[in-house]
Protein backbone atom coordinates (compact mmCIF):
# COMPACT_ATOMS: atom_id res chain seq x y z
CA UNK A 1 0.00 0.00 0.00
CA UNK A 2 2.92 2.55 0.90
CA UNK A 3 5.01 1.47 -2.03
CA UNK A 4 2.31 2.16 -4.33
CA UNK A 5 2.47 5.89 -2.99
CA UNK A 6 6.14 5.81 -3.03
CA UNK A 7 6.38 4.14 -6.41
CA UNK A 8 3.82 5.83 -8.91
CA UNK A 9 5.31 4.57 -11.93
CA UNK A 10 3.97 0.94 -10.54
CA UNK A 11 0.41 2.38 -9.22
CA UNK A 12 -0.26 3.14 -12.45
CA UNK A 13 1.11 -0.59 -13.69
CA UNK A 14 -0.87 -2.05 -11.47
CA UNK A 15 -3.95 0.22 -12.00
CA UNK A 16 -3.65 -0.47 -15.99
CA UNK A 17 -3.61 -4.32 -15.31
CA UNK A 18 -6.70 -4.26 -13.33
CA UNK A 19 -8.43 -1.44 -15.95
CA UNK A 20 -7.42 -4.07 -18.77
CA UNK A 21 -8.80 -7.32 -16.88
CA UNK A 22 -11.59 -5.21 -16.08
CA UNK A 23 -12.36 -4.28 -20.01
CA UNK A 24 -11.12 -7.56 -21.44
CA UNK A 25 -14.34 -9.25 -19.35
CA UNK A 26 -16.56 -6.69 -20.90
CA UNK A 27 -15.68 -6.69 -24.24
CA UNK A 28 -15.76 -11.30 -23.92
CA UNK A 29 -19.39 -10.25 -22.69
CA UNK A 30 -20.52 -7.95 -25.53
CA UNK A 31 -18.70 -10.59 -28.06
CA UNK A 32 -21.17 -13.47 -26.62
CA UNK A 33 -23.65 -10.86 -26.56
CA UNK A 34 -23.65 -10.03 -30.68
CA UNK A 35 -22.26 -14.02 -31.33
CA UNK A 36 -25.55 -15.00 -29.85
CA UNK A 37 -27.79 -11.83 -30.11
CA UNK A 38 -28.91 -12.03 -26.95
CA UNK A 39 -28.50 -8.87 -24.68
CA UNK A 40 -27.60 -11.22 -21.33
CA UNK A 41 -25.69 -14.91 -22.97
CA UNK A 42 -24.77 -16.10 -19.59
CA UNK A 43 -27.35 -16.60 -17.00
CA UNK A 44 -27.19 -17.97 -12.80
CA UNK A 45 -29.96 -19.94 -11.83
CA UNK A 46 -31.53 -18.54 -9.13
CA UNK A 47 -34.79 -20.30 -8.48
CA UNK A 48 -35.58 -24.63 -7.84
CA UNK A 49 -38.30 -24.59 -10.71
CA UNK A 50 -36.57 -26.65 -12.68
CA UNK A 51 -34.60 -29.14 -10.43
CA UNK A 52 -33.56 -31.99 -10.87
CA UNK A 53 -32.29 -30.17 -14.53
CA UNK A 54 -30.59 -26.75 -13.33
CA UNK A 55 -30.07 -26.06 -9.22
CA UNK A 56 -29.45 -22.98 -7.60
CA UNK A 57 -25.94 -20.88 -8.82
CA UNK A 58 -25.62 -23.55 -12.47
CA UNK A 59 -24.22 -21.40 -15.37
CA UNK A 60 -26.03 -21.55 -18.38
CA UNK A 61 -25.10 -20.47 -22.14
CA UNK A 62 -27.88 -19.24 -24.14
CA UNK A 63 -28.13 -18.54 -27.82
CA UNK A 64 -30.95 -16.44 -29.36
CA UNK A 65 -30.47 -16.90 -33.08
CA UNK A 66 -32.93 -19.04 -34.93
CA UNK A 67 -30.96 -20.32 -37.91
CA UNK A 68 -31.86 -23.38 -39.02
CA UNK A 69 -35.57 -23.69 -37.33
CA UNK A 70 -38.05 -21.96 -34.78
CA UNK A 71 -37.98 -22.02 -30.99
CA UNK A 72 -39.77 -25.19 -30.20
CA UNK A 73 -41.80 -27.00 -27.42
CA UNK A 74 -39.61 -28.73 -25.20
CA UNK A 75 -36.80 -25.99 -25.18
CA UNK A 76 -35.48 -24.46 -22.08
CA UNK A 77 -36.32 -20.77 -22.50
CA UNK A 78 -35.06 -17.71 -20.60
CA UNK A 79 -37.63 -15.18 -20.78
CA UNK A 80 -39.00 -11.35 -19.29
CA UNK A 81 -42.06 -10.64 -17.79
CA UNK A 82 -43.50 -7.19 -18.47
CA UNK A 83 -43.05 -5.45 -15.05
CA UNK A 84 -40.72 -8.14 -13.67
CA UNK A 85 -36.61 -7.75 -13.47
CA UNK A 86 -35.49 -10.74 -13.10
CA UNK A 87 -35.81 -13.23 -15.90
CA UNK A 88 -37.39 -16.73 -15.21
CA UNK A 89 -35.47 -19.87 -17.10
CA UNK A 90 -38.71 -22.18 -18.01
CA UNK A 91 -38.92 -24.88 -20.79
CA UNK A 92 -41.41 -24.07 -23.71
CA UNK A 93 -44.47 -26.44 -23.76
CA UNK A 94 -47.27 -24.87 -25.99
CA UNK A 95 -46.94 -23.18 -29.20
CA UNK A 96 -49.64 -22.12 -31.12
CA UNK A 97 -48.74 -20.96 -34.51
CA UNK A 98 -45.70 -19.87 -36.32
CA UNK A 99 -42.69 -16.76 -36.24
CA UNK A 100 -43.06 -13.75 -34.15
CA UNK A 101 -46.87 -13.93 -33.77
CA UNK A 102 -47.16 -17.77 -32.08
CA UNK A 103 -48.45 -18.25 -28.77
CA UNK A 104 -46.25 -19.48 -26.40
CA UNK A 105 -46.54 -21.43 -22.95
CA UNK A 106 -43.86 -22.23 -20.68
CA UNK A 107 -43.33 -24.38 -17.12
CA UNK A 108 -40.99 -25.32 -14.90
CA UNK A 109 -40.27 -29.13 -14.62
CA UNK A 110 -40.58 -28.76 -10.97
CA UNK A 111 -43.78 -26.97 -10.69
CA UNK A 112 -47.02 -28.48 -10.98
CA UNK A 113 -48.90 -25.92 -13.19
CA UNK A 114 -47.73 -23.82 -16.17
CA UNK A 115 -46.54 -20.36 -16.06
CA UNK A 116 -49.84 -18.65 -16.57
CA UNK A 117 -49.94 -17.16 -13.42
CA UNK A 118 -46.08 -16.14 -13.92
CA UNK A 119 -47.34 -13.40 -16.75
CA UNK A 120 -48.23 -10.19 -16.43
CA UNK A 121 -52.13 -9.32 -15.63
CA UNK A 122 -54.42 -10.93 -18.35
CA UNK A 123 -51.53 -12.25 -20.35
CA UNK A 124 -52.12 -16.36 -20.81
CA UNK A 125 -49.39 -16.31 -23.31
CA UNK A 126 -45.61 -15.53 -23.95
CA UNK A 127 -44.36 -14.16 -27.35
CA UNK A 128 -41.00 -15.19 -29.61
CA UNK A 129 -39.95 -11.59 -28.55
CA UNK A 130 -40.00 -11.79 -25.24
CA UNK A 131 -37.56 -14.76 -25.18
CA UNK A 132 -33.79 -13.36 -24.42
CA UNK A 133 -32.65 -16.90 -25.35
CA UNK A 134 -32.45 -20.78 -25.40
CA UNK A 135 -30.33 -22.49 -23.13
CA UNK A 136 -27.86 -24.65 -24.71
CA UNK A 137 -24.45 -25.16 -23.00
CA UNK A 138 -24.38 -25.88 -18.69
CA UNK A 139 -21.62 -25.72 -16.30
CA UNK A 140 -22.84 -26.70 -12.89
CA UNK A 141 -22.49 -24.14 -9.58
CA UNK A 142 -19.90 -22.11 -10.65
CA UNK A 143 -22.51 -19.06 -10.63
CA UNK A 144 -22.87 -19.76 -7.14
CA UNK A 145 -20.17 -17.14 -5.48
CA UNK A 146 -22.91 -14.30 -7.09
CA UNK A 147 -26.05 -16.18 -5.14
CA UNK A 148 -24.07 -15.89 -1.87
CA UNK A 149 -22.71 -12.44 -2.50
CA UNK A 150 -26.17 -11.03 -3.22
CA UNK A 151 -27.99 -12.84 -0.53
CA UNK A 152 -25.59 -12.65 2.26
CA UNK A 153 -23.99 -8.70 2.17
CA UNK A 154 -21.90 -9.38 5.07
CA UNK A 155 -19.61 -12.02 2.88
CA UNK A 156 -18.61 -8.55 1.16
CA UNK A 157 -17.40 -7.16 4.31
CA UNK A 158 -15.51 -10.77 5.11
CA UNK A 159 -13.97 -10.39 1.78
CA UNK A 160 -12.63 -6.94 2.08
CA UNK A 161 -11.25 -7.41 5.43
CA UNK A 162 -9.66 -10.67 4.24
CA UNK A 163 -8.14 -8.46 1.51
CA UNK A 164 -7.21 -6.02 3.75
CA UNK A 165 -5.47 -8.43 5.76
CA UNK A 166 -3.26 -9.55 2.90
CA UNK A 167 -2.21 -6.04 2.30
CA UNK A 168 -1.56 -5.73 5.84
CA UNK A 169 0.42 -9.18 6.14
CA UNK A 170 2.60 -8.18 3.09
CA UNK A 171 5.97 -6.77 3.93
CA UNK A 172 7.77 -4.13 1.43
CA UNK B 1 5.60 -18.89 -5.90
CA UNK B 2 8.08 -17.04 -2.46
CA UNK B 3 5.11 -16.46 -0.42
CA UNK B 4 2.09 -18.76 1.14
CA UNK B 5 -0.01 -16.30 -0.28
CA UNK B 6 1.61 -16.40 -4.24
CA UNK B 7 1.59 -19.82 -3.70
CA UNK B 8 -1.92 -20.66 -2.75
CA UNK B 9 -3.13 -18.01 -5.25
CA UNK B 10 -1.02 -19.58 -8.45
CA UNK B 11 -1.85 -23.31 -7.26
CA UNK B 12 -5.53 -22.38 -7.14
CA UNK B 13 -5.07 -20.39 -10.22
CA UNK B 14 -3.49 -23.40 -12.33
CA UNK B 15 -6.88 -25.47 -10.56
CA UNK B 16 -8.92 -23.51 -11.99
CA UNK B 17 -7.61 -24.03 -15.38
CA UNK B 18 -7.19 -27.91 -15.34
CA UNK B 19 -10.62 -27.85 -13.77
CA UNK B 20 -12.17 -26.29 -17.47
CA UNK B 21 -10.16 -28.67 -19.36
CA UNK B 22 -11.28 -31.83 -17.55
CA UNK B 23 -15.45 -30.49 -17.89
CA UNK B 24 -13.85 -29.87 -21.62
CA UNK B 25 -12.80 -33.11 -22.29
CA UNK B 26 -15.96 -34.77 -19.65
CA UNK B 27 -18.42 -33.04 -22.22
CA UNK B 28 -16.73 -34.37 -25.31
CA UNK B 29 -17.09 -37.57 -24.28
CA UNK B 30 -20.40 -37.81 -24.92
CA UNK B 31 -20.09 -37.52 -28.80
CA UNK B 32 -18.08 -41.14 -28.24
CA UNK B 33 -20.78 -42.69 -26.81
CA UNK B 34 -23.46 -43.82 -29.65
CA UNK B 35 -27.23 -43.14 -29.54
CA UNK B 36 -29.96 -44.85 -31.08
CA UNK B 37 -33.10 -44.22 -29.48
CA UNK B 38 -36.56 -45.94 -30.83
CA UNK B 39 -40.19 -45.59 -29.67
CA UNK B 40 -43.75 -46.52 -31.00
CA UNK B 41 -46.56 -44.77 -30.06
CA UNK B 42 -49.94 -44.81 -30.57
CA UNK B 43 -53.18 -43.16 -29.30
CA UNK B 44 -55.53 -45.19 -28.02
CA UNK B 45 -58.65 -43.03 -26.79
CA UNK B 46 -59.43 -39.59 -27.90
CA UNK B 47 -61.94 -37.07 -26.29
CA UNK B 48 -62.97 -33.53 -26.64
CA UNK B 49 -64.88 -31.61 -23.59
CA UNK B 50 -65.98 -28.56 -22.66
CA UNK B 51 -64.98 -26.72 -19.87
CA UNK B 52 -63.36 -23.34 -18.13
CA UNK B 53 -59.67 -22.78 -17.72
CA UNK B 54 -59.86 -22.16 -14.06
CA UNK B 55 -62.97 -21.89 -11.55
CA UNK B 56 -63.21 -18.25 -12.01
CA UNK B 57 -63.37 -18.25 -15.31
CA UNK B 58 -66.59 -17.67 -17.01
CA UNK B 59 -65.88 -18.07 -20.73
CA UNK B 60 -65.82 -21.88 -22.01
CA UNK B 61 -62.67 -23.81 -23.69
CA UNK B 62 -63.14 -26.91 -25.35
CA UNK B 63 -59.78 -29.44 -24.36
CA UNK B 64 -58.71 -32.83 -25.68
CA UNK B 65 -57.90 -35.29 -23.31
CA UNK B 66 -55.63 -38.17 -25.22
CA UNK B 67 -54.95 -41.54 -23.61
CA UNK B 68 -51.71 -43.37 -25.44
CA UNK B 69 -49.38 -45.97 -25.20
CA UNK B 70 -45.67 -45.62 -25.26
CA UNK B 71 -43.10 -48.04 -26.10
CA UNK B 72 -39.68 -46.56 -26.17
CA UNK B 73 -36.05 -47.93 -25.43
CA UNK B 74 -33.98 -44.12 -25.07
CA UNK B 75 -30.74 -46.62 -22.82
CA UNK B 76 -28.42 -45.49 -25.10
CA UNK B 77 -29.07 -42.18 -23.55
CA UNK B 78 -27.16 -42.70 -20.20
CA UNK B 79 -23.57 -41.76 -20.46
CA UNK B 80 -21.51 -40.78 -17.53
CA UNK B 81 -22.13 -37.61 -18.32
CA UNK B 82 -25.87 -37.55 -18.34
CA UNK B 83 -27.80 -35.89 -15.31
CA UNK B 84 -31.24 -36.83 -16.65
CA UNK B 85 -33.35 -37.21 -19.70
CA UNK B 86 -35.86 -35.01 -20.12
CA UNK B 87 -39.04 -37.58 -21.76
CA UNK B 88 -41.93 -35.89 -23.34
CA UNK B 89 -45.12 -36.58 -25.54
CA UNK B 90 -46.46 -33.44 -27.35
CA UNK B 91 -48.97 -33.86 -29.70
CA UNK B 92 -48.78 -31.59 -33.24
CA UNK B 93 -51.51 -30.12 -35.20
CA UNK B 94 -51.93 -27.87 -38.58
CA UNK B 95 -53.51 -24.57 -38.06
CA UNK B 96 -56.47 -24.56 -39.80
CA UNK B 97 -57.41 -21.05 -39.70
CA UNK B 98 -53.59 -20.10 -41.58
CA UNK B 99 -55.04 -21.34 -45.12
CA UNK B 100 -52.96 -22.77 -47.90
CA UNK B 101 -49.66 -20.63 -46.28
CA UNK B 102 -49.68 -23.12 -42.94
CA UNK B 103 -50.99 -26.32 -44.91
CA UNK B 104 -49.02 -29.36 -43.90
CA UNK B 105 -47.22 -27.48 -41.08
CA UNK B 106 -47.33 -28.63 -37.55
CA UNK B 107 -47.74 -25.28 -36.60
CA UNK B 108 -49.16 -25.92 -33.26
CA UNK B 109 -47.40 -28.19 -30.77
CA UNK B 110 -48.06 -29.09 -27.03
CA UNK B 111 -46.64 -31.32 -24.65
CA UNK B 112 -49.21 -33.98 -23.23
CA UNK B 113 -47.34 -35.64 -21.07
CA UNK B 114 -43.63 -35.46 -19.24
CA UNK B 115 -41.17 -37.64 -16.78
CA UNK B 116 -37.90 -36.99 -15.76
CA UNK B 117 -35.78 -40.29 -15.63
CA UNK B 118 -32.22 -39.21 -13.46
CA UNK B 119 -29.03 -41.21 -13.69
CA UNK B 120 -28.30 -42.59 -10.63
CA UNK B 121 -25.55 -40.44 -9.94
CA UNK B 122 -28.59 -37.19 -9.66
CA UNK B 123 -31.15 -39.21 -8.06
CA UNK B 124 -30.51 -37.38 -5.07
CA UNK B 125 -31.87 -34.33 -6.69
CA UNK B 126 -35.36 -36.00 -7.41
CA UNK B 127 -37.82 -34.36 -6.10
CA UNK B 128 -39.95 -36.82 -4.62
CA UNK B 129 -41.02 -38.22 -0.95
CA UNK B 130 -38.00 -40.20 1.32
CA UNK B 131 -39.71 -43.12 0.32
CA UNK B 132 -40.33 -42.98 -3.11
CA UNK B 133 -36.31 -41.83 -3.14
CA UNK B 134 -35.26 -44.84 -0.94
CA UNK B 135 -36.59 -46.98 -3.60
CA UNK B 136 -35.45 -45.61 -6.44
CA UNK B 137 -31.90 -45.44 -4.66
CA UNK B 138 -32.44 -49.20 -3.85
CA UNK B 139 -33.40 -49.88 -7.64
CA UNK B 140 -29.95 -49.20 -8.09
CA UNK B 141 -27.63 -50.09 -6.01
CA UNK B 142 -23.88 -50.03 -6.39
CA UNK B 143 -24.32 -48.85 -10.09
CA UNK B 144 -23.34 -45.49 -11.76
CA UNK B 145 -25.08 -45.54 -14.71
CA UNK B 146 -28.31 -47.13 -15.36
CA UNK B 147 -29.50 -47.18 -19.14
CA UNK B 148 -32.32 -50.09 -17.83
CA UNK B 149 -34.25 -46.72 -16.28
CA UNK B 150 -34.60 -45.36 -20.18
CA UNK B 151 -37.01 -48.43 -21.16
CA UNK B 152 -40.81 -47.10 -21.22
CA UNK B 153 -43.63 -48.86 -21.25
CA UNK B 154 -46.60 -47.40 -20.94
CA UNK B 155 -50.13 -48.80 -21.32
CA UNK B 156 -52.90 -46.55 -22.56
CA UNK B 157 -51.59 -44.14 -20.27
CA UNK B 158 -53.75 -40.83 -19.67
CA UNK B 159 -52.11 -37.37 -20.95
CA UNK B 160 -50.47 -35.44 -17.84
CA UNK B 161 -51.73 -32.09 -19.40
CA UNK B 162 -54.92 -31.40 -21.54
CA UNK B 163 -54.49 -30.12 -24.82
CA UNK B 164 -56.37 -26.47 -25.69
CA UNK B 165 -56.31 -23.74 -28.33
CA UNK B 166 -56.03 -20.05 -27.90
CA UNK B 167 -59.34 -19.92 -29.75
CA UNK B 168 -60.95 -22.58 -27.68
CA UNK B 169 -61.68 -24.86 -30.25
CA UNK B 170 -60.19 -28.40 -30.87
CA UNK B 171 -63.25 -30.71 -31.83
CA UNK B 172 -62.74 -32.50 -35.14
CA UNK B 173 -59.20 -31.24 -35.69
CA UNK B 174 -57.76 -32.98 -38.24
CA UNK B 175 -54.44 -34.21 -39.26
CA UNK B 176 -53.16 -34.45 -35.40
CA UNK B 177 -49.94 -36.54 -34.41
CA UNK B 178 -48.35 -37.80 -31.50
CA UNK B 179 -44.16 -37.52 -31.54
CA UNK B 180 -42.01 -38.71 -28.90
CA UNK B 181 -39.45 -36.08 -27.48
CA UNK B 182 -36.31 -36.07 -25.32
CA UNK B 183 -33.80 -33.77 -24.20
CA UNK B 184 -30.86 -34.74 -22.48
CA UNK B 185 -29.44 -32.84 -19.33
CA UNK B 186 -25.73 -32.84 -19.31
CA UNK B 187 -23.74 -32.75 -15.82
CA UNK B 188 -21.45 -30.53 -18.20
CA UNK B 189 -21.30 -29.21 -21.59
CA UNK B 190 -24.18 -28.87 -24.42
CA UNK B 191 -27.72 -29.87 -24.24
CA UNK B 192 -29.00 -31.77 -26.75
CA UNK B 193 -32.79 -32.67 -27.93
CA UNK B 194 -34.35 -35.11 -30.04
CA UNK B 195 -32.22 -34.58 -33.30
CA UNK B 196 -33.81 -34.10 -36.92
CA UNK B 197 -29.82 -34.91 -38.67
CA UNK B 198 -27.39 -37.82 -37.96
CA UNK B 199 -24.86 -36.55 -35.93
CA UNK B 200 -21.54 -38.98 -36.08
CA UNK B 201 -22.67 -42.13 -34.21
CA UNK B 202 -25.76 -39.96 -32.45
CA UNK B 203 -28.94 -41.58 -34.67
CA UNK B 204 -32.49 -39.88 -35.06
CA UNK B 205 -35.44 -41.81 -33.15
CA UNK B 206 -36.62 -44.88 -34.90
CA UNK B 207 -40.24 -44.42 -34.97
CA UNK B 208 -41.21 -41.87 -32.27
CA UNK B 209 -44.51 -40.82 -34.52
CA UNK B 210 -47.82 -42.11 -34.09
CA UNK B 211 -50.20 -42.45 -36.94
CA UNK B 212 -51.93 -38.75 -37.85
CA UNK B 213 -56.14 -39.02 -36.44
CA UNK B 214 -58.58 -36.69 -35.94
CA UNK B 215 -60.28 -35.77 -32.91
CA UNK B 216 -63.80 -36.18 -32.16
CA UNK B 217 -66.53 -34.20 -32.03
CA UNK B 218 -67.39 -32.89 -28.59
CA UNK B 219 -68.11 -35.57 -26.16
CA UNK B 220 -67.80 -38.57 -28.37
CA UNK B 221 -65.97 -41.32 -27.02
CA UNK B 222 -64.05 -43.12 -29.47
CA UNK B 223 -61.00 -42.80 -31.93
CA UNK B 224 -63.50 -41.22 -35.09
CA UNK B 225 -61.16 -42.42 -37.70
CA UNK B 226 -57.69 -43.56 -38.09
CA UNK B 227 -55.38 -42.45 -41.36
CA UNK B 228 -52.14 -43.62 -42.00
CA UNK B 229 -49.56 -41.39 -41.95
CA UNK C 1 7.39 -3.40 20.38
CA UNK C 2 4.20 -3.62 18.17
CA UNK C 3 6.24 -3.07 14.65
CA UNK C 4 8.83 -6.19 15.87
CA UNK C 5 4.99 -8.43 16.83
CA UNK C 6 3.89 -7.36 13.34
CA UNK C 7 7.03 -8.55 11.86
CA UNK C 8 6.65 -11.61 13.38
CA UNK C 9 3.49 -12.07 12.75
CA UNK C 10 4.26 -11.14 9.47
CA UNK C 11 7.49 -13.62 8.82
CA UNK C 12 5.01 -16.64 9.86
CA UNK C 13 2.36 -15.54 7.63
CA UNK C 14 4.77 -15.11 4.76
CA UNK C 15 5.91 -18.54 4.46
CA UNK C 16 9.14 -17.46 2.54
CA UNK C 17 11.18 -20.32 0.61
CA UNK C 18 13.88 -20.12 -1.17
CA UNK C 19 14.97 -19.79 -5.17
CA UNK C 20 15.66 -23.33 -5.59
CA UNK C 21 12.35 -24.02 -3.97
CA UNK C 22 10.24 -21.60 -5.83
CA UNK C 23 11.17 -23.54 -8.39
CA UNK C 24 10.67 -27.35 -7.24
CA UNK C 25 7.04 -25.88 -6.24
CA UNK C 26 6.02 -24.54 -9.07
CA UNK C 27 7.37 -27.88 -11.22
CA UNK C 28 5.54 -29.74 -8.73
CA UNK C 29 2.44 -27.91 -8.47
CA UNK C 30 2.14 -28.05 -12.76
CA UNK C 31 3.08 -31.47 -12.69
CA UNK C 32 0.60 -32.95 -9.95
CA UNK C 33 -2.63 -30.95 -10.40
CA UNK C 34 -2.31 -31.59 -14.49
CA UNK C 35 -1.54 -35.60 -13.41
CA UNK C 36 -4.86 -35.64 -11.25
CA UNK C 37 -6.63 -34.10 -13.96
CA UNK C 38 -5.64 -36.84 -16.29
CA UNK C 39 -6.34 -39.39 -13.62
CA UNK C 40 -9.45 -38.33 -12.37
CA UNK C 41 -10.90 -37.71 -16.37
CA UNK C 42 -10.16 -41.99 -17.23
CA UNK C 43 -10.73 -43.37 -14.09
CA UNK C 44 -14.34 -42.00 -14.49
CA UNK C 45 -14.91 -42.57 -17.65
CA UNK C 46 -13.77 -46.18 -17.39
CA UNK C 47 -16.05 -46.54 -14.31
CA UNK C 48 -18.54 -44.13 -16.11
CA UNK C 49 -18.70 -42.35 -12.94
CA UNK C 50 -18.55 -38.44 -12.72
CA UNK C 51 -18.56 -38.30 -8.98
CA UNK C 52 -16.13 -40.21 -8.60
CA UNK C 53 -13.73 -38.24 -10.99
CA UNK C 54 -15.61 -34.98 -9.39
CA UNK C 55 -14.01 -36.50 -5.81
CA UNK C 56 -10.82 -37.66 -7.35
CA UNK C 57 -10.11 -34.05 -8.87
CA UNK C 58 -11.10 -32.02 -5.94
CA UNK C 59 -8.88 -34.75 -3.75
CA UNK C 60 -5.93 -34.66 -5.53
CA UNK C 61 -6.33 -30.93 -5.47
CA UNK C 62 -6.70 -30.49 -1.47
CA UNK C 63 -3.28 -32.85 -1.79
CA UNK C 64 -1.32 -30.74 -3.47
CA UNK C 65 -2.96 -27.71 -2.11
CA UNK C 66 -1.02 -29.00 1.34
CA UNK C 67 2.19 -29.88 -0.21
CA UNK C 68 2.49 -26.61 -2.25
CA UNK C 69 1.43 -23.59 0.28
CA UNK C 70 2.93 -24.47 3.33
CA UNK C 71 6.48 -23.44 3.65
CA UNK C 72 7.57 -27.02 4.11
CA UNK C 73 11.23 -27.48 4.94
CA UNK C 74 11.77 -29.51 1.84
CA UNK C 75 11.11 -25.86 0.03
CA UNK C 76 13.56 -24.71 1.77
CA UNK C 77 17.11 -26.71 1.78
CA UNK C 78 19.34 -24.12 -0.14
CA UNK C 79 18.88 -20.70 1.65
CA UNK C 80 20.86 -17.78 -0.05
CA UNK C 81 23.87 -17.45 1.48
CA UNK C 82 24.80 -13.39 1.36
CA UNK C 83 28.14 -12.60 1.09
CA UNK C 84 29.38 -10.97 4.04
CA UNK C 85 29.18 -7.55 5.27
CA UNK C 86 31.84 -5.20 3.98
CA UNK C 87 34.14 -8.43 2.36
CA UNK C 88 34.32 -7.95 -1.34
CA UNK C 89 32.71 -4.08 -1.52
CA UNK C 90 36.64 -2.64 -1.18
CA UNK C 91 37.53 -4.93 -4.45
CA UNK C 92 34.97 -3.75 -6.62
CA UNK C 93 34.66 -1.45 -9.06
CA UNK C 94 32.19 0.94 -7.87
CA UNK C 95 29.36 2.55 -9.59
CA UNK C 96 29.60 5.97 -10.59
CA UNK C 97 26.27 7.74 -10.05
CA UNK C 98 26.45 12.03 -10.30
CA UNK C 99 30.36 11.86 -9.62
CA UNK C 100 29.66 9.78 -6.69
CA UNK C 101 31.26 6.22 -6.15
CA UNK C 102 27.70 4.70 -4.64
CA UNK C 103 28.67 0.82 -4.47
Amino acid sequence: MLSALQNPRQAAAQLLNFGLILSTAFMMWKGLSVISDSPSPIVVVLSGSMEPAFQRGDLLFLWNRNLMEETKVGEIVVYNVKGKDIPIVHRLVRKFGLGEEAKLLTKGDNNLADDTELYARGQDYIERKDIIGSVIAYIPFVGYVTILLSEHPWLKTVMLGLMGLVVVMQRE
Amino acid sequence: MHSTIVRGQNVFGFFTTVCFVVAALIAASDLLAPRTPKATVAVKDLQVVRGRPHYYSTKKEEYAIIRFSLSADLSSLFSWNTKQVFVYVSASWPNSTLGDAGKGEMVNEAVIWDTIITNPSADHLQNIGPAAMKKLVRSTKGKTIDPSRGKLELKNQKAKYQITSPDGKLAETDNMVLKLHYNVQPWVGVLTWTPQIEFGSWKKVKGGISKAFKLPAIKAKKVVEKKSA
Amino acid sequence: MADQLLDQVREAAEGQIDFKGQELAELLATILLAAVGVISFVVGFINQDIKLALYLGLGGTALTLALIVPPWPFLNRHPVRWLPVGGVEKKSQGIMMDGQVIA
